[in-house]
């Protein structure tokens, strides 16, 4: 499999004319997540064309994907107890968002670059345009919580040079990884300076038991309660019947 | 080990469930209690969102009653009559904490509605329970029980619609079981608990029947109305997760083997008192997450 992996890049590193151009593909652009649910891994190769030494290059790829409003809420105190105030919405933000580099990204380049090209966790989603929607404090907690569900990540040192101008990078997804479809896209680094960019799509499935669940309870609720309810009856008669004999 | 639960969408280990699941099922098997009351709190504490708790807690009440109530129909101690009317209540009821479940999920406050109403239920129950039971223990001896008054309260002879209910030897209107049923129903639905705790004394002393067919006719409604509120949680919020509910039931079943045996070691004063202060513990926990200053200040969910 990598045997082949290789000889494809090395076919991609010949195709790409332009110098130091880059240029990726995937090992698999569909994902199916199964039920074991552990998460699932990408594995993504490619070639930095015309380079010397690859390894004074810097990569950054970016994983990103299906887009979603989401609710921030502040507890306040109200009398005794704390409540979930008004929500602020966070408008069009990727529901994951990984950073994969060569080093940590904020190393790599300038912010002001990072953020155009949305690289980082912390750049995960255009900061409003200087309205007042989403507050500081409810951005930031809003990525805190996507960091803290492994949905939005930076990983250094994920890249690696197994020969020549040829590089792979391998991550994994989370299990929690929202079905749909994924950019990414990997930019070139020299110095702090773009060079070049290219970019991949990747699907990810969920299939397996656990997504039938899902697509029924969802799908037809009413009969996957009632299946519910019959698997409950079932499963409690046979635990009932099991102790009465022993 | 990790796995994914399809409906609350967390990675669990499913030997920690399973442990939650053996530890109630312990406690149950040892007090003679559903244990749903006990069980959705510390599925919160766990991580599970407290919907998604609520909802696979009331398909696992349906699991962990089958056996019983089968056992009493067999003995012939439930009141099918009398069930039938707790279930029609119940029914209603059900539907009624589902809105009411809807509204508090809608407007974005069902954690906060959920824990407060279990920092009342749990608080009144507890505390009940503990000062009945230090009062029994510092009078040393038992007193004699009362026994069975023969005739029922003023207000409910008054009540129309008396009919007869055979096997409890009653002849009441049928409206205050279908009120008990309505009441317990609500709690099913927006607690995800069975209402035993609250039906049982209920049925002794504001019913007045006889203790024989008391705790088979209680699980009679209890399997009937928690299927009915599984159902309608399935069908108006998606919160059932069935892989939760099995993983609970199988440690479930587990612990309330080795509960039962247990609880025939202690007296059942010491077992009351014992139950109180867990029950008072999960109160004071639920107390606390909502009155501290929260640890995480905001709460982050799809739009």
């Amino acid at each position: 499999m990598r045997g082949l992996l290789v000889i494809l890049a090395i076919m991609i590193a010949a195709a790409t004319a332009r110098a130091n151009d880059i240029a990726v593909a995937l090992a698999d652009d569909i994902i199916e997540i199964d039920a074991d649910f552990a998460g699932a891994d990408v594995f993504l190769f490619g070639a930095i064309e015309g380079a010397e030494d690859p390894e004074s290059f810097d990569i950054i790829a970016v994983i990103s994907g299906p887009a979603g409003d989401f609710a921030v809420r502040k507890r306040e105190r109200r009398g005794l107890i704390w409540i979930p105030g008004a929500p602020v919405v966070i408008a069009d933000a990727p529901r994951l968002h990984l950073s994969v580099a060569t080093r940590a990204v904020g190393d790599i380049a300038p912010l002001p670059d990072l953020a155009t090209n949305r690289i980082g966790a912390d750049r995960a989603f255009k900061a409003d345009a200087g309205d007042a929607t989403a507050p500081p404090d409810y951005r930031s907690a809003f990525l805190a919580a996507q960091r803290e569900r492994g949905l939005y990540r930076d990983e250094a040192n994920g890249v690696e040079f197994p020969k020549g101008a040829l590089f792979t990078i391998e991550t994994s997804l989370p299990a929690e990884t929202p079905i749909g479809d994924y950019t990414i896209a990997v930019f070139l680094y020299k110095d702090g300076a773009l060079i070049a960019d290219d970019a991949a799509t990747l699907r990810v499935n969920k299939v397996g038991l656990e997504r039938q669940i899902y697509a029924l309870a969802h799908g037809q609720p009413l009969l996957y309660g009632l299946l519910c309810v019959g698997l409950s009856l079932l499963a409690g008669w046979i635990a009932g019947a099991a102790f009465r004999k022993s | 080990m990790q796995i994914y639960l399809p409906i609350a969408e967390i990675s669990v280990d499913p030997f920690v469930v399973m442990f939650l699941g053996a530890a109630v099922g312990f406690l149950s098997g040892m007090f003679g209690v559903g244990g749903g009351f006990l069980m959705t709190p510390l599925l919160i504490f766990y991580g599970i969102p407290p919907a998604v708790a609520v909802g696979t807690e009331a398909s696992q009440i349906v699991a962990s009653s089958v056996s019983g109530v089968l056992a009493h129909i067999r003995r012939r101690t439930v009141d099918f009559a009398m069930g039938g009317f707790l279930v029609a209540g119940g029914s209603v009821g059900a539907v009624i904490g589902i809105l009411i479940f809807r509204y508090f999920r809608d407007i974005g406050q069902i954690e906060t509605f959920i824990s407060i109403s279990y920092v009342i239920f749990l608080g009144v129950i507890g505390a009940l329970m503990l000062m009945e039971s230090v009062r029994t223990l510092f009078r040393s001896t038992q007193a004699p029980r009362t026994r069975r008054k023969h005739r029922s309260a003023p207000w409910m002879a008054a009540m129309p619609f008396a009919m007869r209910f055979r096997t409890s030897q009653l002849y009441i209107s049928p409206i205050p079981p279908i009120f008990l049923g309505f009441c317990v129903g609500i709690l099913a639905s927006i607690m995800g608990v069975g209402g035993g705790f609250i039906m049982v004394p209920a049925m002794l002393y504001i019913l007045n029947m006889p203790t024989n067919v008391v705790v088979g006719t209680s699980l009679f409604q209890i399997i009937f109305v928690t299927a009915i509120a599984t159902v309608l949680h399935a069908a108006a919020n998606q919160t059932v997760d069935i892989i939760l509910a099995l993983l609970l039931l199988t440690g479930g079943v587990i612990g309330a083997q080795f509960g039962a045996r247990a609880g025939r070691r202690l007296k059942g004063e010491q077992l009351r008192a014992l139950l109180a202060l867990i029950v008072l513990a999960v109160c004071a926990r639920l107390l606390f997450d909502l009155a501290l200053p929260p640890v995480t200040p905001f709460v982050v969910e799809p739009a």
